[in-house]
């Protein structure tokens, strides 16, 4: 049935619209970011706005790089980023083996509760938060910004590691024990290797959240701790809102996750075509 | 003392006692089968003997040293695992040369040793393979590889034929017993399988809820099993067990359609059992056809009516479920290939083979 289905000519064609719609509802907004940061302040300004044929300058990302502060966000970012992302990894990935290794009561039931903790949005954090950071002057350190992301990514970070821990059969840690590795050997020569697309998967996930997080970096951060997304909120002045260049930085801001994530999603590849852990 | 001793091992898990004080005796060089239904604790028992089980209290010994609270790679044993547990993603002479590698072992030493078992195991040609790339035979030779590397003083397989199917398993068990002469090693091997165990062992040890029920070869618990547990379990098809009454000339027993004398072997020992009802134990494979035509049969055959109800034709004998007044047994009666499906009739017993079980203890009469 399926297979007809398929050959059908005009089921092909909503198919494909389907897929190319869907693909634009994704893709438009990123056109527009693009877009945006490639125009001068008129043309952004028009009433109706031109999409595709204007001539595109790079005064907005000139700004950008000379005029601002963008190498310190940037570097406030990326250290925040990868900090943040690998301490989760570290801390998640231990506890999420202590959880799937250790038989208890209600094991499945911690392991699934930490994912309530990721319900609530950060937003709701804000006040004390920085009522908390406030009161230990720490409220122009990135250190601060490390913890806080970290302590959001890590329920997520053990929930999902949790069910990668799983899948690997016992029966490979006692076979390496047996062989002579130490709980270190066991641990960096067997497991690692097989948790690759895990850790890339929680890596994808946390470094993204580190990154893009508005809220808590905004009440957080002062003038030299500012993360690129708060940075890019500067372009919203008293004299009016610089989309060009709160658009060109956007479109900055989204490379690096885009690179980790290419980079990461080959691991996740090369996790799979590693074979099913039972083997 | 060298091989592998259990001396009052016991296991505890909480307060569930699954190990009773336990006594075993491997020689060196001997080839052990540990068998019994799931859950009786062979798998334990091989686990601790590994290290990878603690025991509660008791010692192990292996090749004369105590290894009780050793770690398991101070113990000079290797291990095969019922999932094989090769590591998914190194190959298969990665897979086999890990510990040689975590020992420190020269390239050269580890090459050489990784080529030698290779060869023995016909898997030259797949060194640089992923165990996902294997078929489920090639795995479990990679399995072995990789314990025969070790060149251990004792080798642990735990049920490794039990995910291969049936014709391939056979095959295996052939290789298993041509290595063991090959390597001249202690090996401990749990199954649930009596066939692997009849056909592999040098001595069986038949275990049910943690406990010893006979310790011995192949031949003496097919032959004298000690009680009804072990009759039950070693043999294919199994024993049949009939209630029966011992006559008072203790010369014969008779149940429910059946009257048969008692061997000499058991003439002493049924005299010497104060209770007459007991249970007599019939292997499938001592019935008889009779010679057609009604030739004169041996003396030490007694004649038995089977009312046949299937007859499965399995090539030079015949598999038959049939009753014996009302009671189900089973009977393997070797007629020949071209012989027409077996019916209801009178079928001739081995009186030599008749077991005779005390009722309530469940122990032999012998």
């Amino acid at each position: 049935m399926a297979a007809r289905q398929i050959n059908n000519p005009l089921h092909v064609l909503g198919h494909y619209a389907a897929l190319i719609l869907l693909a634009l509802i994704t893709l438009a907004p990123i056109w527009i970011m693009v877009a945006t940061g490639f125009k001068d302040d008129v043309i952004v300004q028009q009433k109706e706005p031109i999409w595709f044929f204007f001539v595109p300058t790079l005064d907005n990302y000139e700004h950008i790089m000379t005029r601002g502060k963008f190498d310190r966000y940037l570097w406030n970012s990326v250290i925040v980023g990868t900090v943040a992302t690998f301490l989760t990894l570290f801390l998640g990935g231990l506890c999420a083996y202590a959880l799937a290794r250790t038989e208890f009561r209600g094991r499945v039931l911690v392991a699934n509760s930490t994912l309530l903790v990721r319900m609530v949005p950060p937003a709701v954090l804000a006040v004390p938060a920085f009522a908390m950071v406030l009161n230990f002057s720490l409220d122009n350190d990135l250190a601060v910004l490390i913890f806080f992301y970290t302590a959001l990514n890590l329920p997520f970070a053990i929930w999902l590691l949790f069910g990668f821990y799983k899948q690997i059969p016992v029966e490979l840690e006692e076979a390496a024990i047996v062989d002579g590795a130490t709980p270190l050997q066991v641990f960096f020569r067997v497991l690692l290797p097989l948790m690759k697309s895990g850790y890339a998967v929680a890596g994808i996930f946390t470094f993204r959240i580190a990154w893009n997080e508005f809220i808590l970096a905004l009440l957080l951060t002062g003038r030299t701790t500012r993360t690129l997304p708060v940075g890019a909120a500067g372009f919203i002045t008293d004299t009016g809102v610089e989309w060009g260049r709160i658009m060109a930085m956007g479109t900055l801001i989204v490379i690096p996750p885009l690179l980790f994530t290419f980079f990461a999603a080959r691991q996740i590849i090369s996790g799979m075509t590693a074979g099913a852990v039972k083997g | 003392m060298s091989g592998v001793q259990l001396v009052d091992v016991t296991k505890f898990y909480g307060t569930v006692n699954v190990i009773p004080p336990l006594n075993l005796s491997f020689d060196e060089g001997e080839f052990v089968v540990i068998v019994g239904p799931s859950g009786c604790g062979k798998s334990t028992t091989l686990r601790m003997i590994a290290g990878l089980e603690p025991v509660t209290s008791g010692m192990i010994r292996i090749a004369g040293k105590d290894v009780t609270w050793a770690r398991p790679k101070e113990r000079d044993i290797a291990m095969v695992f019922q999932s094989y547990a090769l590591y998914p993603h190194m190959d298969v002479a990665g897979n086999m040369s890990f510990a040689l590698r975590l020992a420190g072992t020269s390239k050269e030493e580890v090459a050489r040793r990784v080529r030698a078992a290779a060869e023995m195991l016909e898997l030259t040609e797949y060194l640089e393979r992923k165990p996902k790339d294997l078929s489920g035979g090639q795995r479990q030779r990679v399995a072995m590889g990789r314990a025969i590397v070790r060149d251990a003083y004792c080798f642990l397989f735990d049920e490794p034929l039990s995910n291969l199917d049936a014709k391939l398993r056979s095959t295996m068990r052939t290789e298993l017993a041509i290595l063991h002469k090959r390597l001249d090693r202690t090996m401990v091997y749990v199954t649930h399988d009596q066939i692997e165990a009849m056909t592999m062992a040098d001595r069986i040890v038949i275990m049910e809820q943690g406990h010893v029920q006979q310790v011995g070869t192949p031949r003496e618990v097919y032959n004298n099993p000690r009680n009804l547990f072990v009759a039950g379990f070693i043999g294919s098809p199994s024993m049949n067990f009939l209630d029966a009454e011992l006559q008072d000339d203790e010369l014969r027993v008779t149940g429910q359609g059946f009257d048969l004398p008692l061997p000499p072997r058991l003439h002493e020992a049924a005299q010497g059992h104060g209770a007459r009802q007991v249970i007599v134990g019939l292997r499938p494979e001592h019935f008889a056809a009779r010679h057609a035509g009604g030739g004169t049969e041996a003396s030490f055959l007694a004649p038995v009516d089977l009312d046949v109800k299937v007859a499965e034709y399995i090539g030079s004998s015949q598999f038959l479920a049939a009753d014996i007044g009302g009671r189900q047994v089973s009977a393997a009666i070797e007629v020949g290939p071209d012989s027409a499906p077996l019916t209801s009739g009178t079928y001739l017993f081995d009186t030599n083979r008749v077991y005779l079980f005390d009722k309530t203890t469940g122990d032999a009469i012998a």
